[in-house]
């Protein structure tokens, strides 16, 4: 069965050839290259990956995603970023994806009310057009959204049935002032054990269209590897979507240190013991080769 | 309020045991009813922004609203918990040893889906679980109402899956009510909110009880209250005696 890696970022260092902007998860002088990820794909058996943009939501801050993606055609697809002043998204979206490989894109903000007990147009939302864009250009939307519009998501997953979109990261939607940087160098997000997407994201699972990450577990768990203290969240994810809509992530290159790529493979392995072969290849690169069309390898 | 309290009809006792709840038709009414509903108004008012902003850091659902501490912003939500439409079918079925264990003064918004799906609150080996589920507005069949599977309380009921939509869920019942009307349920049963498609948000306050151990006993909990619990029979229920 095949093993896709279904999120994770590589960028070069900032240059003239691979601009990016510069961050504190990502100084300008460090480099996490698509090699150095090859070797840990061929050591621990994954055969495909999902690369999914840093540094920056500018064309040409896509450089080295786009050089991964065209170098490596048969083992990745990549996901891009659209700027939040985008004047038009939909060409920026159009000319990420003519090269091929860009095959969606990732979105942090819906745009609308905060408050929840107002009623919603989705047509008013300012993300609006992004989502009807993808629906017409079968573009899948891959969401890492804030908590203040996880309420949103429904009105527009329920407007376009035919857009594919994949929550990150257990689903989690980082609340505001949350996030920090550990002393691993990774992503901290501070988040209540009682799962607020319980709620929100996890009650989408009715709709065929969407599917969860089970990735990220380092940033939200109190407990070191294998995190059992969020054995919970993934059964629940697991009774909700099934495996033929969870799919396996490393959210490499945060977890190259701690825990490590290859006890990352194995992870599903303790938090959701009880699944079958089959459900766990599902998990492991089934699902994403049928739900992102990743291409047939020879 | 205890002594005031009757015991269920033989058909109430009945319909507990063999299904597992009991719709309580207009429990509250009259003046006591708008003074609970102004009280629900004001607290939601004092509340939601500090709500909003729990919701924008991560740290509440956005796809409900509970008020948080009710019992110490208004009286009416202490007397509402020993409440003789109620009370007496909850130490009748406890064999009077009722224990509150707190309160959700609960609004839902308007949203595409449910906020919550099909469920039991515990497992059999919980000593016996009861929530009251009041409407502090009418809530019409398709706006969020409670359901619940008649007979899922009991011990060999099931096996039950968890079906994505609330109406798939084979022998339930929709339990719409008007304002007032209280849902006296075992909380073994599966239940949930059916989804709304309204334009109109629901209103309800979920009472949660306990058939007292020692373990669930905190004397604590509500001494906030304590100047509102001066017999016996409240301070038993509220945990303050052990």
């Amino acid at each position: 069965m095949v093993r896709i890696d279904a999120h994770l970022h590589v960028f070069a260092k900032a240059s003239d050839q691979f601009p990016r902007t510069a961050t504190d998860l990502a100084p300008g002088a460090r480099e996490e290259s698509v090699e150095k990820f090859l070797n840990c794909m061929e050591k621990h058996a994954i055969d495909q990956a999902m690369l999914v943009q840093l540094g920056g939501a500018q064309i040409g801050e896509h450089a080295y995603l786009q050089h991964c993606l065209k170098t490596y055609s048969d083992r990745f697809l990549g996901i891009g970023l659209i700027p939040s002043d985008c004047p038009d998204p939909k060409s920026h979206m159009d000319r990420l994806a003519e090269g091929g490989g860009i095959v969606g894109f990732r979105l942090g903000t819906l745009g609308g009310p905060r408050d929840p007990f107002a009623p919603v147009d989705v047509r008013t939302l300012e993300s609006y057009p992004i989502w009807r864009h993808a629906a017409e250009r079968d573009y899948v939307l891959w969401l890492y959204l804030r908590a203040a519009d996880a309420h949103l998501t429904a009105y527009l997953v329920e407007a376009f049935p035919q857009v594919r979109v994949v929550f990150n990261h257990l689903g989690i939607c980082p609340g505001e002032g949350k996030f920090r940087i550990d002393e691993h160098g990774r992503p901290r997000i501070e988040t209540p054990s009682y799962n607020p997407s319980q709620h929100t994201v996890y009650r989408l699972a009715r709709y065929e269209n969407v599917a969860v990450l089970l990735s990220g577990q380092y940033a939200f768990a109190k407990e070191d590897y294998p995190y059992g203290d969020l054995m919970g969240w993934h059964r629940t994810l697991y009774n909700d979507f099934g495996p033929d809509r969870l799919m396996w992530a490393s959210d490499a290159p945060w977890i190259y240190e701690k825990p490590g790529y290859g006890p990352l493979t194995e992870l599903i392995d303790a938090l959701l013991p009880q699944i079958s072969q089959s459900e766990k290849a599902a998990i492991m690169g089934g699902t994403a080769q049928r739900f992102l069309r990743f291409p047939q390898r020879p | 309020m205890g002594t005031e309290a009757v015991g269920p009809t033989p058909e109430q006792k009945m319909q507990w045991e063999e299904e597992g709840y009991v719709v309580l038709e207009n429990a509250l009414h009259g003046a006591q009813l708008q003074r609970l509903q102004a009280a629900f108004d004001k607290a939601t008012v004092e509340c939601k922004e500090d709500w909003l902003q729990r919701v924008a850091r991560g740290e509440a659902q956005p796809t409900f609203f509970d008020i948080p501490d009710p019992l110490e912003r208004d009286e009416i939500f202490v007397d509402i918990v020993d409440h003789p439409s109620w009370f007496g079918l909850l130490q009748d079925f406890t064999g009077g040893e009722t224990l509150f264990l707190g309160p959700q003064v609960r609004s839902v918004p308007v949203w595409p889906v449910s906020y919550t799906g099909w469920h039991p609150d515990v497992p059999l080996s919980n000593p016996l679980h009861i929530k009251v589920q009041i409407y502090v507005e009418d809530v019409s069949k398709n706006s969020g109402e409670f359901a619940f599977v008649p007979g899922s309380h009991r011990a060999g009921s099931g096996p039950y899956a968890r079906p994505k939509l609330g109406e798939s869920m084979p022998g339930h019942r929709r339990l719409p009510g008007r304002a007032g009307t209280a849902i006296v349920f075992n909380s073994y049963g599966w239940h949930t909110a059916m989804d709304n498609a309204t334009t109109t948000p629901r209103r309800s306050i979920i009472l949660i009880y306990e058939k007292r151990t020692p373990e669930k006993v905190r004397p604590d909990a509500f001494k906030a209250i304590a100047r509102l619990c001066t017999t016996p029979e409240r301070r038993a229920l509220f945990g303050m005696e052990v």
